[in-house]
């Protein structure tokens, strides 16, 4: 077995020129920043995770982690994939390390609050302490102030902060404030200011030599791992477990929180560097994310002006409560039309245009930024359109119109055709029995050329619109979409209700062309979004749901890929607007706007977006740019434990496999792995389950199951045709039985017949329930149920064995047990669970892999079993022709087959041998002919909680708190 | 979640509350002792219970060792750093466990006998980073030994609590050097899902000639540096033990409670956490996303 990549903890980073180095594991990777590119991937220690990374001037390299510790050349790192060689162990846990003031020398702290000084050889040359003191610590920083001066800043579990000097070894501090242990210390340059942070989710300024707390920051919701300051000690910069990444500014010895990043996934930051030369910081997560943030001052890109300046600046004066009623964002600057019917113009300053007492009271904007057009309309039918040259400093066409088929109108919205220089207009009347109203024109001459009447779909409202070929596509209130085809305006719509739960369509947009037609991306006001295809006829056939998911909170306003294929959501949360970048899930961007409920439009610009919006009447205009340099150096995986992995076997995707991961995150990741880089891509993160997953599995070439606590258990379905991408939905729930949160469906197993299934599902309360599922009706029946004992069922698995149906479970009392269902399954009744037909305990506890290898020919059944007692067995189950029953062998049983929990395990090399991961970190391939179990090899793993592992081919995943793809070597 | 729903979830809570234990954890030495039974001894007269907050471990020590009143030479020790609520025959020490002071408080409790018995069933703030929060408990467990070392009689008990990660291996074998039998024992109680387990440590052997010494100036590594434990690479997989009965409640399994049952109010009150003025700024929506 050998490691091809790995996704996890990334708990140290550092900046250097123009790289950033960061301990991934037991790896350090060396990316170029400006490119996101991995200029190496460097093996520093055998076992143990790099916890800090220090650079000398000298162009050596300091790593250390738990007990270990190398030093080495940049250029080495830069060049070798090992350096293992070199690697040292001290007896005692190292918390940090530092070179002495001329890089002849390093220094280690150990979390005994004693110094190591160690000469370039990695030889201890001093051992240094302060007499009496002995606490064990959780952090602290060295500070080499000067060549005479290092300060070690302690922070202990109970005693707050305790400062000594290293070379007097007297104690300079013990800085009480703190409650709890103490997570971080830090220094500033001089050694004049110490920052903190501990249990009680505060962080500290304390001035060293009046020994006196200057400031407290309250402001993260979890714990604080890492501080820094920069910018000559006029910032600090902290990460927390909550997530976040916050930025402190240090005014006169007080601590003013002025920016927050939520930077990484459920949970933990773990380490933060800055550049200051670039004004970039980079954090290192839980999730394995390298995630570079700017850390410019956003105040110059925002602006705001009142009512009163815009009056003034335009020279036109303004009448009582006069208002900004609408606006249009263009590449030369703003379009805005007052309560007055007033037309400004902002490039640089305002401008008055006009003024058209039509749009007096009730206007409402839309406008297409490609073509410098603007739509103005107002309630009474008319319509105001204007194009502008492309500077904006003329009017180059303009037409006035009046829709006189309907008696009033409430909504206007426009749409520009993709591929023909046409643009729509509809307008929709209060009164149900007007027609909805499109109007086509030409994008230069603004010329009418064609009028739809179109029939109004029941309850509609609509809401936003797009345009494919002459296909309008209309999204409406109640989550719905109705389809016109405008080249056969008799035909009645196709209409889709209820696509989400049920708010306000808010956008539709062309994302894809694919086999079965074109793909539009669809998103709902209630944070929900889908991905539709039409299979495109004459009428239009069908309007089918491919991809379903919801955002991870607040209200999504809008959806597209952006250049990488990624997709970008945006939206308001409470007080903020955000964009993010679904398919990796980050921020882009946050910016405070009061909330939904007001007038916005968000631009995309060369340079990024403008987001121009109303709050208090005054208008607001922000800029985000987009970074020059990449928002991520690595993408990582789940913040939390990985809890199962479901390989999908039966074909190949793009050189590889897709597979998913279910999360204690409570997200299943659908993801693909490269099969000879190893490389893993994220596509989706679904997030319809809400508590932390139990299994995931795949039924066949396109259905997935997943289960979780509160008796979850969703049926999911692929569609792998498409270009871009695989995309996913949520099928069908298996219905629960009540609201207990705790109980857990904690297995399952399916047999199919034909399009449908038997499911076998099995419950932490005892509980075995057999349900049939109908793929036409999409519907689960309960059809067997019974309890098993009481204790919690762990593994559950359906097979069909001399034309008998059979169900094995394992639990947590030890026991494998065998269910002969063969005729219990009947009519349309709901049959009681029949008694056990064969039962032996195999493990003193917990059962919790399980896997099953039948053997027609031999007239056995094969059952391989991992236990929370370190065990691992071969229980035959043999066929007993007088009786027609199986029953139980214990055929082999390795009583120490692991130091901890055997978690999980895999049939490979046709059942020949048998693959375990266990929480010890150590992935065991043991031979399994003849019955016997025989350990070929074991290798460790950095994956900790190491609880799911899967196998395809050669490829071996691993799961637990992080993600490693190994090859194995065939036998 | 609400009281009631948590009673629902975990029938050891419940019973913890209903049998005024203060934690669930009384459970997991009960269960211990169901299968070890080393509370059951007639000789068993001095015990000392460390990291023993809030004390639901000295509770059970207190319940099994005076469950007649009348024993005059039985002594229960109870060691924290944090200030306990006074149990019933059980002395309790505000103390530091690694303090040479400790070590002569017990002794002098003891009229400079040695104890039978020592338990700690201590865990340190779990961090996340797996590796240090294993590293940490050991630490925890050697210095639990080094205290436990210089009381405890030969042929004693050891009890500590274990988190069974990567390293555990290297404990095992490190206890091999000073008790006759190292046990990895998992109560029924402790939830299968967790890395918790109970090393339980008997015939208390130390090397001849090995005089430990506690010494405020000298780490745990080096107090064990004279004796062969504390530098041992070598690694062994204790023997596995389920304790408890299968009969006994499944800490994994999911117990319907009769809607009906009444909830109980727990037999100490929440403690005053760390973070507590954090999560009062927090109710009171004063940590939030706006800037």
């Amino acid at each position: 077995m050998h490691s091809v990549s790995h996704y996890g903890p990334a708990l140290s980073v550092k900046f250097l020129d123009r790289f950033v180095y960061a301990g991934y594991g037991p790896f350090l990777h060396v990316y170029e920043y400006a490119t996101g590119k991995l200029a190496n991937k460097c093996l520093i220690f055998n076992k143990n995770k790099v916890h800090g990374v220090r650079i000398g001037d000298n162009g050596l390299i300091l790593c250390y982690g738990s007990r270990s510790v190398n030093l080495t050349s940049i250029q080495d790192v830069h060049e070798k994939s090992s350096i293992v060689e070199s690697e040292k162990h001290t007896s005692e846990w190292i918390i940090s390390g530092e070179f002495n003031s001329d890089c002849s020398q390093f220094y280690l702290l150990t979390c005994y609050d004693r110094v190591l000084t160690c000469d370039l050889e990695c030889h201890v040359v001093k051992k240094s302490a302060v007499y009496g003191e002995r606490s064990i610590l959780y952090s602290g920083s060295i500070k080499v102030v000067s060549e005479d001066k290092v300060f070690i800043n302690a922070g202990t579990v109970m005693g707050g902060i305790i400062v000594w000097e290293l070379f007097s070894e007297t104690l300079v501090a013990n800085l009480l404030g703190h409650s709890g242990s103490i997570f971080y210390v830090e220094m500033n340059r001089d050694g004049s200011l110490i920052a903190s942070c501990s249990d009680d989710r505060s962080v500290r300024l304390w001035d060293l030599k009046s020994q006196k707390e200057l400031s407290v920051g309250w402001a993260h919701t979890a714990r604080i791992w890492h501080l820094l300051f920069y910018n000559n000690d006029t910032r600090l910069i902290s990460v927390s477990e909550d997530c976040t990444c916050r930025v402190w500014d240090i005014q006169s010895g007080k601590l003013l929180q002025s920016a927050i990043h939520e930077v990484h996934l459920t949970k933990n930051v773990w380490c933060v560097d800055v550049n200051e030369k670039d004004q970039l910081a980079i954090t290192s997560g839980n999730d394995g994310r390298l995630r570079l943030i700017s850390l410019t001052e956003q105040e110059s890109l925002q602006r705001n002006f009142t009512i009163k300046q815009i009056s003034d600046d335009s020279k036109v004066p303004f009448a009582k409560q006069e208002i900004i009623k609408g606006f249009h964002w263009f590449s030369f600057g703003l379009v805005a039309i007052t309560s007055e019917g007033k037309i400004l113009q902002y490039g640089n300053q305002w401008k008055f245009l006009m003024q058209n007492p039509q749009f007096k009271s009730y206007s409402m904007t839309n406008g297409i930024s490609k073509d410098n057009i603007v739509i103005f309309s107002n309630n009474k039918c008319n319509l105001l359109i204007l194009k502008f040259n492309s500077e904006g400093s003329e009017i180059v066409a303009s037409r006035e119109l009046h829709v006189d088929t309907l008696t009033k109108s409430q909504n206007c919205m426009v749409c520009r055709h993709h591929d023909r220089n046409e643009f729509f207009v509809t307008l929709e009347s209060p009164n149900p029995h007007d027609p909805f109203m499109c109007l086509k024109f030409d994008t230069d001459s603004l010329n009418l050329r064609g009028q739809f009447g179109l029939k109004k779909p029941e309850s509609f409202a609509s809401s936003c619109l797009e345009i494919y070929e002459s296909f309008l596509l209309v999204g409406s209130r109640f989550s719905v979409i109705a389809i016109f085809d405008l080249n056969n305006t008799s035909q009645e719509s196709l209409v889709s209700r209820r696509l989400t739960p049920g708010d306000t369509t808010t956008s539709i947009h062309l994302v894809e062309f694919s086999i079965g037609g074109p793909v539009f991306v669809v998103t709902n006001r209630d944070g929900y979004y889908n991905f539709i295809r039409l299979k495109l006829g004459n009428p239009i056939e069908e309007l089918e749901i491919i991809h379903s998911n919801r955002t991870a909170r607040g209200f999504l306003e809008g959806a597209y890929y952006d250049n990488n294929g990624d997709l970008i959501t945006y939206g308001f949360k409470s007080e903020l607007f955000y964009i993010y970048n679904e398919t990796q899930c980050y921020e882009k961007a946050v910016r405070v706007c009061g909330g939904a409920h007001r007038q916005w439009e968000l631009a995309r610009t060369p340079e990024g977006f403008m987001l121009v919006f109303i709050r208090a009447s005054d208008l607001h205009f922000t800029r985000v740019i987009e970074p020059k340099v990449p928002e991520v150096l690595q993408c990582g995986t789940h913040g939390r434990e990985i809890r199962d992995i479901a390989l999908l076997k039966d074909f190949k995707y793009k050189n590889g496999h897709l597979f998913c991961t279910a999360s204690e995150d409570t997200t299943i990741k659908l993801c693909h792995v490269h099969e000879s880089t190893g490389q893993v891509t994220t596509f989706w993160t679904l997030r319809k389950h809400v508590s932390g997953l139990q299994r995931c599995k795949f039924l066949s070439s396109k259905l997935m199951i997943s289960s979780s606590a509160r008796e979850e258990l969703f049926l999911w379905e692929l569609t792998t045709d498409c270009n871009t991408k695989p995309y996913i939905k949520f099928r069908q729930a298996l219905p629960i039985s009540g609201n207990n949160p705790d109980l857990r469906i904690t297995d399952f197993s399916v047999k199919f017949e034909g399009s449908n299934f038997i499911l076998a599902a099995v419950y932490s309360d005892s509980a075995v329930k057999l349900w049939r599922y109908n793929h036409l009706q999409n519907r689960f029946q309960l059809a067997v149920e019974g309890h098993y004992k009481t204790c919690c069922i762990l593994n559950a698995s359906l097979f069909e064995f001399k034309n008998q149906s059979y169900l094995m479970l394992s639990a947590t009392d030890g026991h494998l047990s065998l269910y002969n269902l063969t005729n219990t399954m009947n009519g349309g009744t709901v049959c009681p669970l029949p008694s056990v037909e064969s039962s032996i305990q195999i493990h003193q506890s917990s059962i919790k892999a399980m896997n099953i290898s039948v053997d027609d020919q031999n007239d056995a059944v094969r059952v391989y079993t991992g236990g929370d007692d370190n065990a691992l067995a071969i229980c035959a189950f043999h066929w007993e022709s007088q009786t027609k029953r199986l029953l139980p062998h214990l055929k082999d049983v390795q009583r120490s087959a692991a130091s901890s929990t055997i978690t999980s395990s895999e049939l490979i090399n046709d059942d020949k041998q048998l693959v375990t991961a266990s929480v010890d970190q150590i992935v065991r391939i043991w031979d399994t002919e003849n019955d016997k179990l025989v350990l070929q090899e074991q290798k460790y793993t950095t994956v900790a909680d190491t609880g799911s592992l899967d196998a395809v081919s050669n490829l071996l995943l691993i799961g637990g708190v992080g993600l490693s793809v190994w090859k194995t070597e065939h036998h | 979640m609400g009281k009631s729903s948590k009673d629902k979830r975990d029938l050891y809570y419940r019973k913890a509350k209903e049998q005024g234990y203060r934690a669930r954890s009384a459970f997991k030495l009960l269960q211990l002792n169901e299968e070890f039974h080393f509370l059951d001894d007639p000789n068993l007269k001095r015990v000392v219970d460390l990291c023993a907050a809030p004390g639901s471990w000295s509770q059970v020590l207190s319940r099994k060792l005076f469950d007649k009143d009348d024993y005059t030479d039985r002594q229960i020790v109870a060691v924290d750093l944090q200030a306990m609520m006074p149990i019933d025959h059980v002395t309790t020490l505000q103390a530091d466990i690694t303090h040479p002071r400790t070590l002569h408080q017990i002794l002098e409790l003891f009229g400079n006998h040695r104890a039978d018995f020592v338990c700690s069933d201590g865990a340190p703030d779990v961090t996340g980073l797996h590796d240090l929060d294993e590293y940490v408990q050991q630490q925890l467990i050697m210095s639990a030994l080094q205290l436990t070392v210089c009381i405890l009689k030969r042929g004693g008990t050891f009890v500590a609590k274990i988190f069974r990660g990567r390293d555990i291996d290297l404990i095992y074998a490190q206890l091999g050097y000073l008790f006759d039998q190292v046990t990895c024992a998992k109560p029924r109680s402790s939830r299968g899902s967790s890395l918790e387990a109970f090393v339980v440590c008997q015939g208390y052997n130390p090397p001849e000639g090995w005089q430990p010494s506690l010494d405020t100036n000298s780490s745990v590594v080096e107090f064990f540096q004279d004796c062969p434990v504390g530098s041992n690479e070598n690694r062994t997989i204790a023997p596995f033990m389920a304790c408890g009965s299968l009969e006994s409640f499944d800490s994994d399994a999911t117990y319907h409670v009769e809607p009906s049952a009444t909830s109980l109010d727990p037999v100490q009150g929440p403690t005053n956490p760390p973070y507590k003025r954090a999560l009062e700024l927090k109710r009171s929506g004063r940590l939030t996303r706006a800037v």
